[in-house]
């Protein structure tokens, strides 16, 4: 059979798959799926052969998840936990960081801010604070993964959902103590919710990184 | 004999199917042997899942074939029934067979 350029499949959906699948099952779970999907697509067009290979995807990340979970539940638990308290403990980290830089900067320069520089000051503290807050969590999810070797991306999406859930509740907590119309209990929760995606996104670069190593090794 | 002995009810599926197929089981004809006969849409996630846990108990062996273009060049992953699995299947079988007699379910519930 004849794989067409227009016969390819969803390449978000084909990317979910190698990311979650286990290195020992990267030839068959992926290559069995483009087979049936060039079969299907040459049958039965190629929408309703996309639609099958994004249903395919989902259920079979969601077996995989599971399968990969209770495959080491205690390494997954403890690497998530691990990566949850390093980020309450280091949380103030960034802070620090930016504040010690942005002293050193001023020091012996002027004793005052005038208004243009007391804005760029703040300006640099706000944004300098923020990425800072995301670097930590995109460094965390990276330790989460290496340390949970196997299941990188099941362990950092174990510890992005638990911070999204602590979050989501601390959000809660924090609308139930405040005015909901509070103009700063937004920006928090997308702070945290983006917080949560760089903890995956750290999963994703330490799981690539593997996989790309391995498809290395294979080939020597 | 424990409880771990008898295939649960998507590993007697499963194992049927690598049996029915022979030497042509690998994922894909896995999934479509079941849908064909039981009529249920069934993810190659779930059955490889299934068929990892069936080799981890010694009931199927595995083993890799050469890549194919229409693959992307990945190879398939062949599978067959072990003799412990075969046992395994019977025993299953039998269990059922046993737990079924004299309840004339085609008369009462059809």
């Amino acid at each position: 059979m004849r794989q067409t350029s227009a016969a390819r499949p969803p390449l978000i959906a084909a990317w979910l798959i190698e990311l979650v699948t286990p290195h020992e099952q990267a030839e068959s779970i992926p290559g069995d799926l483009l087979e049936e999907f060039s079969e299907l697509a040459s049958r039965s067009g190629l929408t309703s052969a996309r639609r099958w290979y994004w249903r395919q995807s989902v259920k079979t990340i969601t077996h995989l998840a599971g399968a990969g979970f209770r495959a080491a539940p205690w390494s997954i638990a403890g690497a998530a936990v691990m990566g949850y308290l390093l980020r309450w403990f280091s949380a103030g980290l960034p802070e620090q960081v930016i504040v010690g830089v942005l002293h050193f900067r001023r020091h012996h320069v002027t004793p005052y801010y005038t208004w243009p520089q007391a804005q760029t000051y703040l300006l640099w503290l706000n944004s300098g604070i923020w990425i800072g807050h995301l670097l930590l969590s995109l460094f965390i999810g990276c330790f989460v993964a290496v340390v949970a070797r196997g299941s990188e991306m099941v362990a950092a999406t174990a510890l992005g959902l638990l911070c999204g859930a602590m979050n989501g509740v601390g959000f809660l907590v924090l609308v139930a103590r405040h005015s909901p119309e509070n103009a700063y209990l937004a920006p928090f929760l997308v702070h945290q919710f983006v917080g949560s995606i760089m903890i995956v996104i750290g999963g994703v670069i330490v799981r690539e990184s593997r996989s790309a190593m391995a498809r290395r090794t294979s080939r020597v | 004999m424990t409880g771990r002995d008898h295939l649960g009810e998507f590993e007697h599926v499963v194992i049927l199917a690598v049996l029915r197929l022979g030497d042509r089981a690998y994922g894909v004809t896995v999934r479509q042997e079941i849908e064909y006969r039981i009529k249920r849409e069934v993810s190659i996630g779930a059955i490889y899942a299934t068929l990892d846990r069936l080799e981890a108990k010694g009931y199927v062996k595995s083993q890799f074939g050469d890549p194919t273009p229409e693959r992307g060049g990945r190879s398939k992953r062949f599978f067959r029934v072990s003799a412990k699995g075969v046992a395994a299947v019977n025993r299953t079988h039998r269990a059922l067979q046993s737990m079924t007699e004299g309840l004339r379910l085609f008369e009462r519930y059809s």
